[in-house]
């Protein structure tokens, strides 16, 4: 539906399936909504607002709650999360709940996704439709890609970039070409259903934030479909 | 959503209006427009948050009109509090379809819900009262449906039926009590109150006795013959004769009854009904005249008979004559007892069922609206006359369940 608006070469190309979704974690008590997710190989995080929880993904128990301020995406790049929060991003000792450092948000609090891949964050902006790449230590810009489509959460996962989309009701899961934009493949989520925070665990699943309904749901990710 | 956005919704939901507006003031993106309007309208900036919805309003992409429609209800929902009805009912109707069409229930019912409380603010009593009907409120979240049932009671109260409207605000009480919010509780209580203020007094032989709405009720749900100064008519049971519009009639009508069961005098009556103290022989022809129109409207009541000296009220059957008059004497407590029923008056159509000139009810009528007892809607001819709702018509702004953003 949306292909049309991106060069037509491209989108084309790309494959389109409905999203299949595992199971669903949530609501958490006290949290209405999710803004961010991420995975520390263990744990599930979920940004709901005015903290960080983390939760056991098998039992779906909720086993650390941090307060911190949390609005928008939530990344882990092994040792500390990195939370946007208002116009900052936060860098997080995840045992102590410790502040160690904060840079601006590229896009000034307009930030939604945040995911952290070989020494950087990337970073979503939400209705300017971009993605930043951003240097973690300074918050300068390195390079931005455009989407055609509001951005919400940014993964790496096996050298693929996908982002999570979310407009007017309508949402995707989608794999993008880091150097053109170019969309590659697409996991429509049911309608209405949104996708507000995206993080890969590594493996088969992607987990997504659910936005207002408070929920974090597991996506299963296709098997590799690169020619 | 992105994050000042959220942060904001979220200071906003916990009552930070100001830390709301803060974190996105200099944002002119639409969620942030509707996020501004939100706040300024909590803080009371009723004028500037309208503006700052229908900007957002106008923001949204054509096809995020579940946002747009969001921030419609927003806009009405300021409109009402500022008592601005002028507006179309379209767009709000639109706005209704759409977030029905999308599944967003709550909010759909509050677009209706706004309808049928803007045609009750403008006194299209029969409107409202099936665009009430047609809510569905157990689906209503607590705090629509407290205002909801609110506007039932006031319906029940216009019309008399005060068992209904005691229901009504029974439910409100406890719909408010599970939303928690404090401003409702309070306007409910308001409303629960005004039930226990006198509404009327019962004019007797002897001196008056003052009558809560409910007492009225009853008075003329009774067997009585009640001549009814508040809004002027006759009635006894289910049959009720309005007279508003026949003022000599109903002055006569009044005399008789406050003299039974003894008899009025012709020059009483000519006195009280044509004002004049010279009455002449052509006074008492336009006597017998108006005797006689009454007679034929009440016959289904009462009998007016002559005798000797004047005429005498005799009710049908073994009931008692009722004379109930306004809780307070003077033009204004007429006025107010007149508009009590809640419809829209014109001027002229109060005049004259008062008997005044039209510039001795507008110069009563600018005091009452001073003093904020009545309410003026339209401008020049068509302006229209309504006294303030009974059951606290909430002034509490009840914004759209989620925030136009995602």
């Amino acid at each position: 539906m949306t292909s049309s608006k991106t060069g037509s070469k491209n989108s084309f190309q790309a494959t389109v399936q409905a999203a299949e979704i595992v199971r669903e974690y949530g609501p958490f008590a006290g949290a209405d909504n999710v803004g961010g997710v991420t995975h520390d190989g263990q744990r599930v995080w979920a940004a709901v607002g005015a903290h960080l929880i983390a939760f056991d993904p098998e039992s779906g128990e909720t086993t650390r709650t941090l307060d911190r301020a949390a609005d928008a995406g939530t990344a882990f790049d092994g040792t500390h999360l990195y939370q946007i929060a208002e116009q900052r991003i936060d860098k997080i000792d995840p045992v102590t709940g410790h502040v160690l450092a904060s840079i601006p948000a590229p896009g000034h609090g307009a930030d939604s996704g945040l995911t952290w891949a070989e020494g950087s964050l990337w970073v979503g902006q939400y209705r300017d439709r971009k993605i930043h790449q951003i240097d973690p230590a300074t918050g300068a810009v390195l390079r931005t890609i455009e989407s055609n489509r509001f951005v919400t959460g940014v993964t790496w996962v096996d050298g693929e970039l996908w982002h999570g989309t979310w407009e007017a009701e309508e949402s995707d899961i989608r794999r993008i070409d880091p150097k053109s934009g170019a969309v590659l493949e697409r996991l429509e989520m049911p309608h209405g259903i949104g996708v507000s925070g995206l993080e890969s665990d590594g493996a088969g699943l992607f987990y997504c934030g659910g936005g207002g309904s408070g929920k974090v749901r597991a996506v299963r990710r296709p098997k590799a479909t690169r020619a | 959503m992105d994050s000042l956005i959220a942060a904001s919704a979220r200071a906003l939901a916990a009552g930070d209006a100001l830390g709301a507006l803060k974190r996105v003031a200099l944002r002119d993106d639409p969620p942030a427009l509707a996020l501004r309007g939100i706040a300024m309208a909590q803080l009371g900036e009723h004028p500037r948050a309208r503006e700052l919805l229908r900007r957002a309003a106008r923001g949204f992409g054509a096809h995020e009109e579940l946002a747009r429609a969001r921030c419609v209800v927003a806009e009405a929902e300021v409109a009402l509090a500022m008592r601005d009805i002028g507006g179309s009912p379209r767009a709000l109707a639109a706005a209704s379809a759409t977030l029905e069409a999308h599944g967003d229930r709550a909010n759909a019912l509050q677009a209706r819900l706004i309808a049928a409380r803007k045609l009750l603010l403008i006194g299209r009593l029969d409107e409202a009262t099936a665009a009430l009907a047609q809510l569905d409120v157990r689906g209503l979240p607590p705090s629509l449906a407290a205002v909801a049932e609110l506007a039932a009671a006031e319906l029940s109260l216009r019309s008399l039926h005060v068992d209904a409207a005691r229901e009504s605000l029974a439910r409100a009480h406890e719909a408010a009590d599970r939303a928690r919010v404090p401003a409702l509780l309070a306007e409910v209580a308001e409303a629960r109150a005004a039930l226990d203020r006198p509404a009327a007094r019962r004019l007797l032989a002897d001196g008056e006795q003052p009558l809560r709405l409910d007492e009225v009720a009853a008075l003329l749900a009774s067997n009585a013959l009640v001549v009814d100064a508040c809004r002027r008519g006759v009635g006894t049971g289910d049959t009720w004769r309005p007279l508003a519009r026949r003022p000599v009639l109903f002055a006569l009508a009044r005399a008789l009854a406050e003299a039974w069961p003894g008899d009025v005098d012709r020059e009483a009556l000519i006195a009280c009904a044509f004002r004049t103290r010279h009455p002449d022989e052509t006074h008492r022809a336009r006597l017998r005249v108006e005797i006689g129109r009454l007679r034929a409207l009440v016959k289904a009541l009462a009998q007016i008979e002559a005798t000797a000296q004047g005429f005498v009220l005799k009710p049908l059957g073994a009931r008692d004559v009722v004379v109930l008059a306004p809780p307070i004497d003077g033009d204004q407590a007429s006025l107010v007892a007149l508009l009590s029923d809640g419809a829209a008056w014109s001027t002229s159509a109060l005049a004259l069922a008062l008997g005044a000139s039209q510039r001795t009810v507008q110069r009563a009528l600018v005091e009452l609206e001073s003093a904020g007892r009545v309410r003026a809607i339209g401008r020049a001819r068509a302006q229209r006359w309504l006294a303030p709702p009974l059951a606290g018509f909430t002034t509490i702004l009840l914004l759209p369940a989620a925030l136009p953003i995602e």
